[in-house]
């Protein structure tokens, strides 16, 4: 039986986003080469890395033709998106297509960077910051001298400026976590100016530099929401999924090579969630 | 034989622990070949590529015997190592013997050793498909239309081109031949 005359039929990835089959965001990775080093970091990033860098036009003219397609929102990510200069018009320009989260460390916010984010107070746009301790020392051990400073001093400056602020934090076993700390952290969040809603917690994933590290949770395809992300190397199951380990693209999560026309891998990972076993429950997709 | 990542190496073979998850259908149980391995590490390809490889040069009109001679001359003619080793061995399991192997590789009188008549023309075809630049020779082209039906030229041909393909494919990209076949063929003597 087809919709009721006059309502639109809805295409097969549209049907999918509405069942939550996958996510109805489209990631893309910016770059991969980043001001820090993270000890647990997906994509081995660091400043002299492979930038692996898909461009400002490309970006655009992709996620222009997944909104067509029925996608519902963007992330972006990498490497640290802001490093790039382009990156604060090419984010409002995303979200003058649809609602986008930009992941970032905050370190690189500086007065003029800063006034060129002001148009996203405008827009349905958040910046996702991550900050993983209360404690400077033990915050900066993992992501770097001065990381905390840097942090809570960008937060505010973007909170009054009405851009919307979300914070990220990654822990070995959030489900561990001492309850003192935890709480701190939520104090500290709050007094910067970022409400409980915007607070994410999740888990360290057992994959690029965390990998050789021994740290975090193994995951698999199966415990990962597939999420189409795009790369210059190309589409990947989720945003978790193109991570890089001893200099080496990790390809077990790799959709397709083909980014674009985005219907391509879109179809691609549709077929791959096709496969998923009956009651598949994505438990750390979260981002 | 290993597929996994080897530094000397032109390209990464994707082991199954990184093989795509569109392409983990096509790696069975064994370890995959390297052509499955390499293609891998672009899905779309592989997922046409290999039934298409497949198809090709797996028996249909003509049985394995036909296919294999097509595929081991052309491979013997254009130096192709890998492809070469891999249906020497493909050639045994398919009944060919180890002196119309040695004749297909070049080193043997064709003509002495294969006898029918139907397959001296397809190997003159094969010959001339494999090595020829522009039309086929009249007279060739002439003893095939004769002896042979279209679809068994039709179905020669395609596998002679897609043989071609591979060659310098798994040439150019530097394929390595399994351990297991390359001990097979030295117990053969067909190193």
């Amino acid at each position: 039986m087809g919709p009721p005359e006059g309502v639109a039929k809805l295409s097969p990835l549209e049907e999918a986003i509405a069942a939550e089959k996958v996510g109805g965001r489209l990631w893309f990775y910016s770059n991969y080469h980043c001001n820090l080093q993270c000890s647990y970091c997906l994509t081995e990033s660091a400043p002299l890395v492979k930038r692996r860098e898909l461009g400002a036009e490309a970006i655009l003219a992709r996620g222009r033709e997944a909104k067509a397609l029925g996608f519902t929102g963007f992330g972006m990510t990498g490497g640290e998106p802001f490093i790039l200069d382009y990156m604060p018009e090419l984010v409002a320009e995303l979200g003058r297509e649809l609602p986008t989260v930009v992941l970032s460390n905050a370190t690189l916010f500086n007065e003029r960077r800063l006034r060129e984010l002001e148009p996203l107070a405008e827009l349905p746009v958040q910046i996702q910051i991550s900050l993983d301790h209360p404690d400077p020392v033990a915050n900066d051990e993992m992501r770097g001298p001065e990381n905390f400073r840097k942090v809570v001093e960008a937060v505010p400056r973007l909170v009054e400026r009405g851009i919307g602020v979300r914070i990220a934090t990654t822990l070995e076993d959030p489900d561990a976590v001492d309850p003192d700390q935890r709480d701190r952290l939520c104090e500290l969040h709050r007094s910067l100016g970022v409400p409980d809603a915007d607070h994410v917690v999740r888990p360290i994933i057992n994959r690029g530099r965390a990998k050789s590290n021994e740290m975090g949770l193994l995951a698999g395809f199966e415990q990962l929401e597939p999420e189409l992300t795009l790369t210059a190397d190309g589409a990947f199951y989720s945003p978790f999924a193109p991570t890089v380990r001893g200099g080496r693209l990790d390809t077990d999560l790799l959709v397709s090579r083909t980014t674009t026309p985005v219907s391509a891998p879109a179809g691609a990972l549709l077929r791959i969630a096709d496969q998923l076993p009956a009651g598949h429950d994505a438990s750390i997709g979260i981002r | 034989m290993s597929v996994g990542p080897d530094p000397s190496a032109l390209i990464a073979l994707l082991d199954r622990e990184q093989a795509p998850l569109l392409t983990r259908r096509f790696y069975g149980d064994g370890p995959a070949s390297p052509i499955t391995a390499s293609l891998a590490q672009v899905p779309e390809l592989l997922e046409v590529a290999l039934p298409f490889i497949a198809a090709a040069l797996g028996p249909a009109g003509l049985d394995e015997r036909i296919k294999e001679i097509a595929i081991l001359r052309t491979s013997a003619l254009l130096e192709c190592r890998y492809c070469v080793q891999s249906h020497t061995a493909v050639a045994l399991d398919a009944g060919l013997s180890s002196e119309e192997i040695r004749a297909l590789r070049g080193d043997g009188d064709i003509q002495r050793i294969f006898t029918e008549p139907a397959e001296r023309v397809m190997i003159e075809w094969i010959d001339a498909v494999a090595l020829g630049r522009g039309p086929i020779d009249p007279a060739v082209r002439g003893r095939a239309s004769d002896a042979l039906e279209d679809h068994v030229l039709v179905e020669l041909t395609l596998a002679v081109a897609t043989t071609l393909m591979l060659n310098r494919y798994c040439t150019a990209l530097e394929l390595p031949t399994g351990a297991a076949t390359l001990e097979r063929l030295a117990a053969e003597g067909l190193e």
